[in-house]
């Protein structure tokens, strides 16, 4: 028979761990947004009413695999793709430079001076004005230092390579001095090279004091990190006012889940990079519930090949790979048609892409390989992002054309990180990488894949080097003339498509899937174009 | 031994161990091949130049050699700062404590769910031993057992959320957020639990007070769950409580696919970018939790079941 005191120390117990299990439950239940702000209308995962009945001013949900919104440490505090901020000079669809909050601008005959005349009757989220005082404290804020953030570094010296003074002119009007002629900076200052912030809304050190205060169409309502940031319609926007009066972003980091997400109603678009694998997306065609929206991505996928060491050290064997490969089935097998073959290392993203016929052909591949190789086969690592479930079947298909020349590949999956330092030792055969295009001023690429001291020259150990590069680069980054530019750009296109310092697959194509019970959600060059996003009537 | 000598021990048992652990977390981080500066910088596909990664490297302390790394780190964590995140730049404390409610209530939910589910089988098993319910639950604890946490998840996903739409697909915002991933995280240890259970329940039904109350004409549920339970019961409860450990674990791949911005996902993130600060802060916490609970599932062992002493002597 248990006695009482033995029956009060086991209920003792069982109310102790009972309690544990109910406070934690609840430790957590104060923060819930459902229970600290309102529930998202939209974000039951019931199905929803018809597109008829919508209230036009009901919030939209999307959603992206990150936090678009990092926060008061990132240099920028939010994407570009929220319209929270604006730059002095933005993008068209060709991705040349077009006004913004610089209405207009001049350079000087030297190309050294660059004269801004701004926006007239710009405000700030938080009711300042937009004037040459708040450039100037936009451009002390950047002469701080780098500041990282998940978009791109801000960092004054990538940005406006040789400035060397930057100054008021009157109320309205900034003029920028370069050291040496700058004749391409306006394609430097592009978005993330021209962020502008009220001068309030950030510290000595250049952190943001809380939200950020731009002018855009859309103003932060609420930013709670890892889950979403709450955007609101900006009244006193300069411009055409967004359509949409709130959309809340949520950060879904799973692209199966955001998927089923999408599916359910939950969500009614995805956006950003990697808003939806090929594959995924497929699925959605033919559903009438659901559009895809694509464009050029700014993101190129490629092969970069040891060049300092047998045996592609030898551009014939480089030739060879680029030549047996069959790029169109890679997109369309693999990628469901969503990627552009080319053999050229620009991405087409840029007004200076120039477009070179792709060559592919196996008995060409075959005799140059067989000129080096003789009777012998090779066999050589090939390096893939492990993470990534495309790059494996990509892998294989490229090594078995690859065998047809005598080249074994050993395919090594590994995590990106190691395999960068991989790529800094020379210790490989053949790697899969990518690049995204920072603006569409290509010297950048250029100088970093093709010149002798270019730092992916070196840390992919590509071994490459062209003293006719070296002297186009020279001659292109003192021209003052575009067209003289352009040809220069031109020429050495031609030559990344014959010498290979790296062996191009495709350029990437920007995927987003919405729901059609909204209107206006078309895929940008970067992101969309959210002001236009609004529901369907 | 008392039992506030005991709890003393123990804590300052933790000491040796969280520096142990936080200096293997740190020596792993530096001996994986990967730069955390230009990891940082490299978020979002850009590719940062050489001299972005010098300056980035400059700022968070980078260029020092390990040792001086992990030193300022201890002499720092010691007065309760555990550092910078080197990808996001905020306070790591701040950091995790921010999320640590996410995965603590989700924690909670999958123990209450793993002890509930645990419980039922486990009983309903010796119930109708030998009998279908007895071969259907096991059947039942075999699949949960075998199935991998993130596959289970997408198809809870994909029936719940996505095909029947009775349930959210991720996110936070209360008990219908947390189902999903909490019967995610808590199916394996629901099956152990009920295995172990249904295993000690028969162990001590063969035992003369069982028998001597069968032989009363007790119903085999309330032998089963009157008479047996209370004593097959320690076992099982030390076992959930030291499973919190696999489930903090379990966390980090549950909490990616449901979207949860817990401690599990934070440490995913860490371990992709060589965030030193962020790996050691997330491994300290965890580890203090963990001896924690240990500590707490001792405690409630004792007072579960007054035949554990210390020292030979009653509590």
């Amino acid at each position: 028979m248990m006695k009482p005191t033995q029956r009060r120390s086991r209920l003792l117990a069982l109310l102790l761990a009972l309690a544990l299990c109910l406070g934690l439950m609840g430790c957590a239940g104060g923060n819930a947004p459902g229970s600290s702000t309102p529930a998202p209308e939209n974000s039951s995962p019931v199905p929803q009413e018809p597109a008829d009945t919508v209230d036009p001013n009901a919030e939209i949900v999307l959603a992206g695999y990150r936090n678009l919104a990092p926060g008061e440490k990132d240099g920028y505090y939010c994407s570009k793709i929220l319209y929270v901020w604006e730059p002095l000079v933005t993008q068209d669809g060709s991705a040349a430079p077009v006004p913004c909050l610089a209405e207009s601008w001049e350079m000087s005959e030297d190309g050294t001076r660059w004269t801004f005349h701004l926006r007239r009757g710009v405000k700030f989220h938080d009711g300042g004005d937009f004037n040459a005082d708040a450039v100037i404290a936009n451009f002390d804020r950047m002469k701080l230092g780098v500041k990282s953030s998940s978009f791109y570094p801000l960092d004054i010296d990538a940005h406006y390579p040789n400035l060397t003074a930057y100054e008021k002119v009157d109320e309205n009007t900034v003029r920028l001095t370069f050291s040496q002629p700058a004749p391409t900076q306006l394609y430097n200052m592009v978005n993330f090279g021209s962020a502008i912030y009220s001068p309030a809304c950030f510290d000595e050190a250049g952190d943001f004091k809380g939200i950020c205060a731009g002018t855009g169409p859309f103003c932060i309502a609420e930013n709670k990190l890892d889950e979403y940031v709450l955007l609101e319609r900006f009244e006193e926007y300069w411009g055409e006012p967004a359509k949409a009066k709130t959309i809340r972003v949520r950060v879904i980091p799973d692209a199966d889940t955001r998927f089923s997400a999408l599916k359910s109603g939950e969500i009614l678009g995805v956006i950003d990079l990697n808003a939806i694998p090929a594959a995924l997306a497929v699925e959605l065609t033919g559903d009438e519930r659901f559009a895809l929206t694509t464009t050029k991505s700014t993101m190129i996928r490629f092969l970069t090949l040891s060049g300092t060491q047998a045996p592609f050290n030898d551009l014939r064997m480089r030739q060879a790979v680029s030549l047996a490969l069959r790029r169109s089935e890679i997109t369309d097998g693999l990628y469901y048609g969503f990627g552009t073959p080319t053999t050229n290392i620009l991405n087409y993203a840029t007004p200076f892409y120039k477009d070179i016929p792709v060559e592919e052909d196996l008995a060409k591949a075959k005799a140059l390989a067989g000129e080096v190789l003789g009777d012998r086969r090779v066999t050589v690592t090939y390096l893939y992002n492990g993470a990534e479930a495309a790059q494996k079947g990509e892998a294989e298909l490229i090594a078995s054309w690859l065998g047809e020349i005598g080249i074994d590949c050993r395919l090594t999956p590994l995590e990106y990180a190691v395999m960068r330092e991989q790529l800094k030792t020379g210790d490989y055969g053949i790697a899969r990488m990518q690049q995204g295009l920072s603006n569409s001023e290509p010297s950048t690429i250029f100088r970093r894949f093709m010149l002798t001291g270019g730092d992916h020259n070196k840390n992919y150990s590509l071994g490459y080097r062209s003293d006719e590069v070296d002297a186009l680069m020279e001659r292109a980054s003192s021209a003052l003339d575009m067209e003289v530019r352009r040809e220069c750009y031109d020429r050495i296109q031609e030559i990344s498509a014959q010498e290979l310092p790296v062996v191009p697959l495709f350029n990437d194509v920007t995927l987003m899937a919405y729901s059609t019970r909204l209107t206006g959600y078309e895929a940008k060059l970067y992101g969309i174009e959210l002001p236009l996003v609004a529901w369907a009537q | 031994m008392t039992m506030g000598r005991y709890l003393l021990h123990k804590l300052l048992s933790l000491l040796p161990v969280l520096l142990g652990i936080t200096l293997a977390a740190f020596t792993l981080g530096v001996l994986s091949p990967g730069d955390p500066a230009e990891l940082a910088l490299s978020q979002g596909g850009y590719e940062p130049t050489a001299e972005q990664v010098a300056e980035l490297e400059r700022q968070l302390g980078l260029d020092a050699p390990y040792p001086v790394q992990y030193l300022r780190w201890v002499g720092r964590a010691l007065s309760g700062d555990l550092g910078t995140s080197y990808r996001s730049r905020r306070p790591v404390a701040e950091e995790l404590l921010r999320r640590l409610p996410v995965t603590l209530e989700l924690a909670a939910w999958s123990i209450t769910l793993a002890c509930a589910l645990g419980l039922f089988l486990g009983c309903a098993a010796v119930i109708g031993r030998g009998r279908w319910p007895d071969l259907l639950i096991q059947a039942l604890t075999g699949l949960q057992l075998s199935f991998p946490a993130f596959w289970l998840g997408l198809l809870l996903i994909l029936l719940f959320a996505e095909t029947l739409g009775w349930l959210p697909t991720s996110g936070t915002g209360g008990a219908g957020h947390m189902l999903l991933p909490a019967v995610t995280l808590s199916s394996a240890t629901a099956a152990t639990a009920a295995r172990l259970l249904r295993s000690t329940l028969l162990g001590e039904l063969g035992k003369p007070y069982c028998t001597a109350a069968a032989a009363r004409g007790i119903t085999p549920a309330r032998l089963v769950v009157r008479n047996a339970l209370p004593n097959a019961a320690v076992p099982v409860a030390a076992l959930l409580g030291n499973s919190l450990g696999g489930m903090l674990g379990g966390s980090v791949i549950v909490e990616s696919i449901f979207a949860l911005p817990g401690i599990g996902s934070y440490a995913l993130e860490a371990i992709g970018g060589r965030d030193y600060p962020a790996l050691q802060g997330y491994v300290l916490l965890t580890g203090l939790i963990y001896v924690g609970v240990t500590l707490l599932v001792d405690v409630v062992s004792m007072l579960l079941d007054p035949r554990v002493r210390l020292g030979g002597k009653h509590l």
